[in-house]
């Protein structure tokens, strides 16, 4: 008597699929070894590929990521046609022009603008600088000059004496596109070699301390007095702030030699110069010896006898 | 987007292997073929795996080859004595308030034709369907009908495990998956009778070099098949042994010289073995070798007949018999048959549209192959499944690690 085999479970009985190998033995011929060789080449040759491609892919992301601008998702897009140039001081747009190179051929997606901006801010007769883009082809530049309220005559060995501009906050630049006119009438700064300390590139200086509390002085002279201010000739401070006891600023002038005012409410101290210069002593007197603002509300002045 | 499928033949005397297109109209070109000589079998069963699997493999390297592609996925042609057919029936009643057949009423039908299991050992190679019954009435397709009973029947060709087993690993050794397993005598009728032959019933009789393979159709449908372990390969056997020759001689003798009837016109007339008229060579009376094949070719036919007995109606056989395979080609074969089995015989030829070169007889079975393959012979109602190879398939498939199923 035969034995009966068990349905599966389509209540099908004896499939042959069920017979079916379940793995692959050792190839039979050396066809199926080519057979299986091919596939393994086949198989290399895809993990070969994927690894090119992800090396590829790895090694353009990570150049973008250190050194190249950012990727341009937009194509190459317009070139640049026009700059908008607007500045409150002496540059314009001509010198940006000369400062940065050609613009002409250079896609606006091209330059990355941060760059420009942060290098635009690295110059010290620039306080402060915005960069944009502007539909369709317009590179806008917006920058906040330093105003030089002082000059100081510094010599090098390299490049011999040279003439610097002095902000109110104290930064030494040398300025660009000013008119004789109107640096010429600018006083001089004298001040010890020490206070003068160079970046650590050499080719700038560091900002001056003690000219923020200078500052006021000068511009408030520069716009109240200005007769006072244009025989200024050199100033100096060595103990500039309000706290010391002591404190002073140096000034020479063509009618007074020296001129001391103390660190705080230059206005007062200006107006009792005005009155005392123009009483009728110091009228005839041509040149002041010495006049000492900075003791409150007493003036000390010394007359050369003529 | 074209799919590309493979046939294969493991064949007594040669392996072949097809390689078709399948266009997205569903139209079939068929893109590369070659075959081996196979030394590993013998009257239709691998005796020799190596020599078989080597004989395959190099069929499939040089059809892939011939065609520029690779094929994933093969229909496998089974033949061998160990093959038995059975009419398997099924019935259900009309599950629907409204006596309308409903697909699902077939598949519980078929579910309970296929139901009987074969014998511990065996299992089930082919199912071939049979009309379908509503109430005692044939009908092509009963969905939406009305009735109250569904009969349904399968010709079930059960087989040998182990020689199943033998010719699966063949391919999947060559890192391919058998996409179906279909009878050989089918495979051929499929190709050399058409649905008009087919349906008038005919008899196809598919003559190979280790067994011949029959199928009967009656109203287009299947009614028996058979394997007889008596092919192109015992006729080479029998005049070597009965004229004292070698056996490539006697194939040669068979191939050049051969005849299954006796001709008057052979009488007195000699035919040299080698040829050359060198030591060994020696003259044979063609009468000879002409008696010598037609005993064994109406052995044959005697046996087919014995095997159909009943079955021959010659009112459901008004197609007569084809003839195909490599021994058809044998001169006279057609009168022995029709002679023995008393119905008009004929060497079947293929249809029209197939290239010269494979429309050989010996072709039949493999290009049967790829048609019966892209027919539905499913249920009606149900749509062919084409099941989707996941990435893990693909990707083992590629790299030949075969297939988990």
């Amino acid at each position: 008597m035969t034995k009966k085999k068990k349905t599966n479970q389509d209540g099908v009985s004896g499939n042959w699929k069920t017979l079916a190998p379940k793995s692959s033995r050792r190839p039979a011929s050396k066809a199926a070894f080519r057979k299986r060789m091919l596939g393994v080449g086949k198989f290399l040759i895809l993990i070969i590929g994927l690894a090119a491609v992800g090396s590829v892919f790895w090694f353009f992301q990570n150049r973008s990521q250190s050194d190249s601008p950012p990727m341009d998702l937009t194509g190459p897009g317009a070139p640049v046609s026009s700059l908008s140039f607007r500045t409150n001081g002496v540059l314009h747009k001509r010198w940006f022009e000369n400062w940065f190179g050609p613009l002409r051929g250079r896609s606006l997606m091209e330059l990355d603008i941060e760059k420009i901006q942060s290098e635009l801010i690295k110059e010290p007769q620039i306080s402060f600088a915005r960069v944009c883009r502007q539909f369709p082809a317009t590179l806008k530049i917006e920058l906040r000059e330093r105003k030089p309220l002082l000059r100081i005559c510094l010599r090098s060995k390299s490049k011999g004496e040279q003439t610097w501009l002095v902000s109110n906050d104290g930064t030494l630049y040398l300025g660009t596109c000013y008119s004789n006119a109107s640096v010429s009438h600018l006083p001089f700064l004298s001040i010890k070699s020490q206070l003068l300390k160079p970046k650590s590139s050499g080719e700038w200086y560091e900002k001056l301390e003690g000219i923020p509390a200078v500052a006021p002085l000068l511009e408030l002279a520069r716009s109240e007095y200005p007769g006072f201010y244009q025989n200024w000739q050199i100033v100096s401070y060595q103990r500039p702030y309000d706290d010391d006891a002591g404190a002073h600023i140096h000034i020479k002038s063509g009618k007074v030699r020296s001129l001391r005012f103390s660190p705080r409410n230059f206005d007062a101290q200006l107006r009792r110069l005005k009155y005392l210069l123009y009483e009728p002593d110091f009228q005839r007197t041509k040149i002041v010896d010495s006049i000492d603002l900075s003791h409150d509300k007493s003036v000390f002045a010394k007359l050369t006898p003529s | 987007m074209s799919k590309i499928i493979g046939a294969v033949e493991i064949g007594t005397s040669q392996a072949k292997a097809l390689i078709g297109e399948v266009a997205e109209n569903g139209s079939l070109n068929v893109v590369g073929m070659a075959s081996r000589p196979n030394e590993g079998m013998r009257k239709g069963e691998i005796v020799d795996f190596r020599k078989a699997a080597a004989a395959v493999h190099s069929a499939l390297e040089d059809a892939e080859k011939m065609s520029g592609t690779t094929v994933d996925e093969v229909y496998l042609a089974q033949t061998g004595s160990h093959l038995k057919g059975l009419m398997l029936r099924g019935a259900a009643s009309v599950a629907s308030s409204d006596n309308r057949v409903d697909v699902t009423d077939l598949q519980r039908a078929a579910q309970e034709a296929k139901r009987k299991q074969p014998d511990e050992g065996r299992t089930y190679v082919h199912h071939v369907r049979t009309p379908i019954l509503l109430d005692g009435r044939p009908v092509q397709d009963p969905v939406g009908m009305i009735g109250a009973k569904v009969d349904l029947g399968y010709w079930s060709i059960d087989g040998d495990d182990q020689a199943i087993k033998q010719a699966l690993h063949v391919i999947s050794n060559y890192s391919l998956e058998v996409k179906d397993l279909i009878l050989s005598s089918i495979a051929s009728s499929t190709m050399m009778a058409g649905p008009d032959l087919r349906r008038a019933g005919t008899l196809v009789i598919d003559m190979g070099a280790g067994v011949t393979d029959y199928a009967l159709y009656r109203q287009g449908f299947v009614v028996s098949t058979g394997v007889v372990p008596v092919g192109g390969d015992h006729v080479t056997g029998d005049l070597s042994m009965g004229l004292r020759v070698l056996e490539p001689y006697a194939e040669k003798l068979k191939l050049e010289h051969g005849k299954a009837v006796p001709d008057p016109m052979d009488e007195g007339e000699d035919v040299w073995i080698i040829g050359n008229k060198t030591i060994g060579d020696r003259a044979i009376p063609r009468k000879a070798i002409t008696d010598v094949i037609h005993v064994r070719i109406v052995e044959l036919f005697e046996i087919i007949s014995k095997e159909l007995e009943g079955l021959l109606d010659p009112d459901e056989l008004k197609g007569g018999i084809l003839l195909t395979g490599g021994g058809s080609l044998l001169p006279g074969v057609e009168q022995i048959a029709s002679k023995i089995l008393g119905f008009s015989a004929r060497r079947a030829s293929f249809p029209s549209g197939i290239a010269s070169e494979l429309a050989q007889p010996e072709n039949a079975t493999v290009l049967g192959l790829l048609h019966y393959g892209l027919e539905d012979h499913g249920l009606p109602g149900r749509k062919k499944e084409e099941p989707e190879a996941g990435f893990i398939d693909k990707f083992r498939k590629m790299v030949g690690l075969g297939s988990p199923s």
